[in-house]
């Protein structure tokens, strides 16, 4: 999967490349929009990852080149600009989703995985990691056999966490997606902190072996590796 | 084009004096023709009393006629009898009058002017046989009426003077107050908000311009305070969590650690990075919203609804402290309003109240019709309520009753003025009613439904 990233600062956009090679995509990194604007049009990319604000070409001439190309190349938007005529703009001009920096890595990812996935949702039923079952008919939540009693909410949660299993989930993309609360400026974050320890007291704590972890100032991940 | 000249003065001064310069114009005038009316009825009076006199004499003692002249000061007359001249004075004879008598019976009265000039006012009266004439020399009256005239003509003026010195004089001193009151605001900087224009009298015009521009003044001084307090109090909200950030990773680097000790020390900095982030996005929101530039989508909302929804998303808070959270909500309370913004303010009241009720602690959502019909929502608490001395700046940006423990709680001391813009950008209010000891209770009221 090779992924094209627009963006000015050095900083972000080193980390940016680093950190989708190390989820095993093909980066190349444009840190002007003239030279996005030559890379789009000469070679093929999976998705692209788009600075609105750009010196010399703006990343919207990008966007709308693209477009008139008949590109249907996915594109994410990342912008410091979060008034809702921009996101609006941005959404009018052909990109796929935006995200607001600063964003949390998990998140990009997530949305990254997300359009690349487009189209071909996967219809499951069933859920599972490890000997924890979810079955999404009955809405039966098992550990090892073990029929385990959840509320409504922390279903949800645990569906999300299990969707995305192996990978980190924020505790932003855990207001959004479980509570739908868009807003960050939100004390929603102890909401989720409880929920979270009120789920492992369900899940893991009658059991040896821990799924869900705690990534401190990152979030959450069910199962995978933990250090 | 009209000339209007610029100073207030000048314009008082000369408004008062072309007032005061047609008042004087009118009453010498009057003045000037009552008195010449009056000088002739008099001439007039005096000249048919001599012709009575002259009259008598003749037709009583014909021969004193000659001793009029001399003994009552009739100096000229003319008496005929028969068309022949019986006896005329001498006056009459130098002033040639015998032109003024008109060959045919003319009117009994009437002013003549002589060659040299000189006016006469004649009345003559006639018999079967006889024709008596008298006249008086009208000039003393003319110099008179003249005397008078040129003493108006010349005395309008000087009076108009005057009074445009004195008026310009007394204009200056009636509004020096605003030259001082000009000079001294001149001097009020954002610096100097403190100082205030002095008032002399509170109860005159000046003295109430004094007093509101002193209270605007005041509350000027009153928001440039929030404002530094503001900055002073963002400043180190700011700097907490970058100076956290900055001694953390750099005592990190001072030694090597083993790569849990280093996850930890990432995973530190990046608690305070979301700090960082949650402050820069509230002060966001509320600075959008300050400058109104945050657009509501409206639309009729069922408060009960959203008060149990808020509710139940924090339910587990309160369950954690084994506080009881029950809503109260009456059937069809409507308010056209935008919900996440409200459920925003909503979800920060209830956060409060959670955190600041002790464990075992009851918190109550009512939702209810005020006595005025208007939607509302009330927030009732068994915390430690809020002393009087808070309770006005308590919805201010990083106000804190009490400083150590809410940053210790995890606030952002910006949650009240959250919630305080989100009920005021839908037209509604917040109010506070708080008893220390015994809980707060927080009512959001908004406008009922227009339809």
């Amino acid at each position: 999967m090779r992924i094209l990233v627009v963006e000015d600062d050095k900083k972000v956009a080193r980390a940016l490349r680093e950190g989708l090679q190390a989820e095993h995509y093909d980066v190349r990194v444009a840190s002007t929009g003239e030279e996005g604007f030559f890379l789009v049009n000469h070679e093929v990319f999976d998705l692209v990852l788009l600075d609105l604000m750009l010196p010399r070409r703006d990343g919207v001439e990008v966007l709308t080149t693209l477009r008139k190309r008949g590109l249907q190349t996915p594109v994410l938007i990342l912008t410091a600009k979060d008034t809702v005529d921009d996101r609006v703009q941005g959404l009018d001009l052909g990109a796929d989703d935006y995200l607001v920096k600063p964003f949390a890595f998990p998140e990009l990812v997530a949305r990254i995985r997300a359009l690349l996935r487009r189209g071909r949702m996967d219809q499951v039923l069933k859920l599972q990691l490890d000997d924890l079952e979810m079955d999404l008919l009955t809405r039966r939540v098992t550990r090892r056999g073990l029929t385990l009693d959840l509320t409504a909410k922390e279903f949800e949660l645990l569906e999300y966490l299990l969707r995305h299993q192996g990978r980190v989930a924020s505790r932003e993309m855990l207001a959004r997606d479980v509570w739908q609360v868009a807003a960050r400026a939100t004390p929603l974050d102890n909401v989720i902190d409880v929920s979270i320890a009120r789920l492992r007291r369900k899940i893991d704590d009658p059991f040896e072996k821990k799924l869900l972890h705690t990534l401190r100032g990152v979030g959450f991940m069910l199962g995978g590796k933990h250090e | 084009m009209r000339l209007a000249p610029r100073s207030v003065r000048t314009r008082l001064t000369l408004w008062y004096a072309g007032v005061l310069t047609f008042i004087i114009c009118a009453f010498s005038t009057g003045i000037f023709l009552f008195v010449r009316a009056r000088l002739s009825h008099d001439l007039d009076l005096q000249l048919s009393r001599e012709l009575a006199t002259v009259e008598r004499i003749y037709r009583e003692e014909p021969r004193e006629l000659t001793h009029l002249d001399p003994h009552w000061g009739i100096t000229l007359f003319h008496v005929a009898e028969h068309e022949t001249v019986l006896y005329r004075t001498d006056g009459w004879e130098r002033g040639g009058l015998a032109r003024a008598l008109p060959g045919n019976r003319g009117p009994a009265l009437w002013s003549w002017t002589s060659s040299e000039g000189r006016r006469y006012r004649v009345q003559t009266a006639s018999g079967p046989s006889y024709e008596i004439a008298v006249a008086i020399d009208e000039t003393s009256l003319r110099r008179t009426l003249r005397t008078l005239a040129v003493i108006m003509i010349m005395g309008i003026p000087c009076a108009v003077g005057l009074a445009l010195a004195g008026g310009y004089v007394l204009a200056g001193r009636v509004l020096s107050p605003i030259g001082t009151m000009a000079d001294k605001a001149r001097k009020i900087t954002a610096e100097s908000l403190g100082e205030r224009l002095p008032v002399e009298n509170p109860e005159d015009e000046f003295g109430r311009l004094a007093t509101v521009f002193n209270d605007t003044l005041s509350r000027l001084n009153d928001s440039f305070a929030r404002l530094r307090r503001f900055t002073a109090d963002a400043s180190h909200e700011l700097r907490t969590p970058l100076t956290a950030m900055r001694s953390v990773g750099e005592v990190a680097l001072q030694r090597s650690l083993d790569r849990a000790a280093y996850r930890d020390v990432i995973g530190s900095m990046l608690e305070e990075v979301d700090r960082l982030t949650r402050l820069v996005e509230s002060l966001l929101t509320l600075t959008r919203a300050e400058s109104g530039r945050t657009q509501l989508t409206r639309k009729v909302v069922d408060l009960g609804g959203l008060a149990s929804t808020v509710a139940d998303s924090l339910r587990v808070l309160a369950e954690e402290k084994a506080q009881s959270l029950s809503v109260d909500a009456a059937a069809h309370v409507e308010a056209t309003c935008d919900p996440a913004v409200l459920r925003q303010g909503l979800i920060n009241l209830l956060d409060n109240a959670i955190k600041y009720t002790p464990d075992k602690g009851a918190i109550r959502v009512r939702v209810a019709k005020t006595a005025l019909g208007e939607p509302a929502i009330e927030v009732k608490d068994t915390g430690p309520g809020i002393p009087a001395v808070h309770r006005e700046r308590i919805f201010d940006r990083f106000y804190r009753v009490d400083t150590g423990r809410a940053r210790d709680a995890g606030g952002l001391g910006l949650g009240l003025a959250i919630t305080r813009w989100a009920v005021e950008a839908h037209g509604g209010r917040i109010e506070l009613e708080s008893e220390e000891g015994k809980g707060s209770l927080f009512r959001i009221v908004l406008p009922g439904s227009l339809g």
